[in-house]
């Protein structure tokens, strides 16, 4: 509709300005030009209604639901690869580093203070004494061990449990501050951890 | 139009360099003669919707990277027009301004158009979508959840009470000042995606971007509604699942810090 | 004009191999994904978007029971282990008092640790029962370990006490 009228409006503006421009283009081919290009434009606007068209009818002969295609669709999505292929960083291997030795010192609290508690039940003898006769009983290497295994979480777990405290009072939060602190608190527990095994 | 169309695909068949769709983009360049070629291998990542039952797969291609433009962009477009036209990825500015291109390159989320291609040729460059986003196809991500999470933050300028003059709503340059380092978010979701936190609660963890937008209206002198903002975040799951991992922060390709407007955010809330 | 552009489309389609990868010249070789035949990492359930594209995800109420109050009673317990976890050293122990506070601390800042883990990672609606077994076995386990503690700090010589000997045996 609106290309015949701007159709028509241009031969219009054209008779107005050009007359005899407009004459001798009607003299050549009087209806065809315009004929040709109103023909056309209608036939891609019939085109275009029959879909708006069909899109909006609910009997037609296929009866699968549009909506259900894409729901149907998303149901199969893989989900893109995270944890495999991310490199690996001080931020989130720092992180996860926390979360595993907090885990670990706590779990290892929590089934002591348990077994503790049930020993008298079990039999077991989970008292200061004993555990100082049975350690002390070690030779220097697993002392040095078990030291060190135990010390390293928690160094590391409260050096940088420091470094979130500081974190969460806004203060050094810069990518060069999250690196060097970062890997500060890695040589930090490390020394510490070393200085507290061999104590 | 049509008629416009066919002569365009005529042109594009007799020169098969030159397709339409690419063709204003430089990710092709002509090679100096004298040089070697300097073949660098590319592993993208490739999913088709239309075959689900097909696992997702990683389709090596080689490149001359002296045929090549610098950025990744420029790769993926060389091998979408001359090698593969099957790769699907989006792309748009090619500047870094349209947050289009965000995929995670060598194991680090970035745009494609702002990531140099690593000259050493010996080590391969491995391509993905962003991580742990349900895959449409190829290095495509679905982000509609990402957008609708956006939308529930009220991402918008909320005020009741006019200002005296009538005139439009006016702030000093220290408040305008505020929001420097938060308005430049393209919401490209490299951060938001970078993160493990988002990574296992995307459902309700808001996620980096998101919470540096909801900074952004909470640190806004004209908006008036902070207190139902601040209400809206106070709960176990829409900002407290961050626990200051950082990899937000690290990952901007803006340089922007999602993690220092989070902790920000947390101030706030905290008083 | 316009359908003659349509069947030629069409045919394209058609032409263009089945399988995206097989047939294309460029692609020197295909594997499959290294991480999708193993185990998946905490798989998420399959894709599913409540309501349409336009609306917002929901807002939830507000709990500062679970938001920002949780979050400050947690900032506030680790700043007062720090000067708790570092006295011992420089006093060699700790008074029952101050160890009975290390302890209470320590459980609340384990308890909340733990709990921060099972809400990461088991969200309800993907694993409900595990989530809610785990959550039944951390209050357990932690009343069992405050009373171990409570048990330890009477009976025996107190935690630092008891570290400080068995570090120096």
């Amino acid at each position: 509709m609106n290309s015949q009228k701007i159709a028509q409006q241009s031969l219009r503006r054209l008779a107005v300005q050009q007359p005899f421009a407009m004459r001798s283009t009607m003299m050549r081919s009087p209806v065809a030009i315009l004929g040709q290009n109103i023909q056309k434009s209608y036939r891609t606007e019939a085109v275009l209604t029959k879909e708006s068209r069909y899109r909006q009818v609910t009997s037609s002969p296929n009866t699968e639901d549009p909506n259900q295609i894409l729901v149907q669709q998303r149901l199969r999505r893989p989900v893109a690869p995270h944890l495999s292929i991310y490199k690996p960083q001080i931020t989130w291997i720092g992180s996860s580093l926390h979360r595993i030795t907090g885990c670990a010192l706590s779990g290892t609290l929590y089934l002591w203070a348990t077994a503790y508690l049930a020993s008298p039940a079990l039999g077991w003898h989970l008292e200061s004494a004993t555990m100082v006769a049975s350690f002390g009983a070690l030779p220097l290497a697993a002392k040095i061990l078990f030291k060190s295994t135990l010390a390293l979480p928690f160094t590391y777990h409260c050096i940088n449990g420091i470094r979130h405290l500081v974190w969460d009072t806004g203060r050094a939060l810069t990518n060069p501050a999250i690196i060097k602190t970062g890997w500060t608190v890695v040589g930090l527990s490390v020394a510490s951890a070393i200085g507290l095994a061999l104590i | 139009m049509a008629s416009l169309r066919t002569t365009s695909r005529l042109l594009a068949a007799s020169r098969p360099m030159f397709r339409p769709a690419f063709a204003r983009t430089y990710a092709t360049v002509e090679p100096t003669p004298s040089e070697q070629p300097k073949m660098k291998t590319f592993k993208v990542y490739r999913w088709n919707p239309d075959q689900p039952s097909e696992k997702p797969q990683m389709a090596a291609y080689d490149l001359d990277l002296n045929k090549t433009g610098p950025m990744m962009l420029d790769a993926l477009i060389r091998i979408k027009n001359e090698l593969d036209p099957t790769l699907t990825f989006r792309r748009s500015c090619r500047e870094g301004i349209c947050g289009s291109c965000a995929m995670n390159i060598d194991g680090v989320n970035t745009l494609a158009c702002l990531c140099r291609i690593p000259t050493d040729t010996k080590s391969e460059s491995r391509i993905y979508p962003l991580p742990h986003t349900y895959v449409v196809k190829d290095l495509v991500p679905d982000l509609t959840h990402f957008y609708k999470q956006y939308k529930s933050i009220k991402p918008y300028l909320q005020r009741d009470t006019p200002t005296e003059d009538g005139l439009e709503f006016r702030q000093s340059p220290e408040d305008r000042k505020k929001l420097d380092g938060l308005y430049e978010c393209i919401l490209c979701a490299c951060c938001s995606t970078s993160c493990p936190s988002y990574w296992w609660n995307s459902e309700e963890y808001l996620g980096p971007a998101i919470l540096l937008q909801s900074f952004r209206w909470l640190a806004d002198s004209r908006d008036e509604k902070t207190l139902e903002r601040k209400a809206a975040l106070d709960n176990s799951m829409s900002v407290y699942r961050c626990h200051t991992i950082l990899n937000c922060t690290r990952t901007c390709p803006k340089g922007l810090n999602p993690g220092r407007a989070i902790a920000e955010v947390k101030k706030m809330l905290a008083v | 004009m316009a359908s003659f552009a349509r069947s030629s489309l069409l045919r394209q389609t058609l032409a263009a191999p089945r399988s995206p990868f097989c047939k294309n010249v460029g692609v020197s070789q295909t594997v499959a994904f290294h991480a999708s035949a193993k185990k998946q990492i905490l798989p998420p359930l399959p894709q599913s978007v409540q309501g349409t594209m336009n609306d917002p995800t929901p807002v939830p109420e507000a709990h500062p029971t679970h938001g920002s109050y949780h979050w400050s009673f947690e900032r506030l317990v680790s700043v007062g282990l720090i000067p708790l976890t570092f006295a011992p050293f420089a006093a060699g122990s700790l008074n029952p008092v101050m160890d009975a506070v290390l302890c209470s601390l320590i459980v609340a800042h384990s308890h909340i640790g733990f709990q921060a883990a099972i809400v990461d990672y088991f969200p309800p609606h993907r694993v409900p029962k595990f989530r809610s077994l785990c959550n039944w076995l951390l209050r357990a386990f932690t009343l069992t370990t405050a009373v171990g503690l409570y048990e330890f700090e009477t009976n025996d010589v107190g935690i630092t006490e008891a570290l400080r000997r068995i570090w120096t045996a």
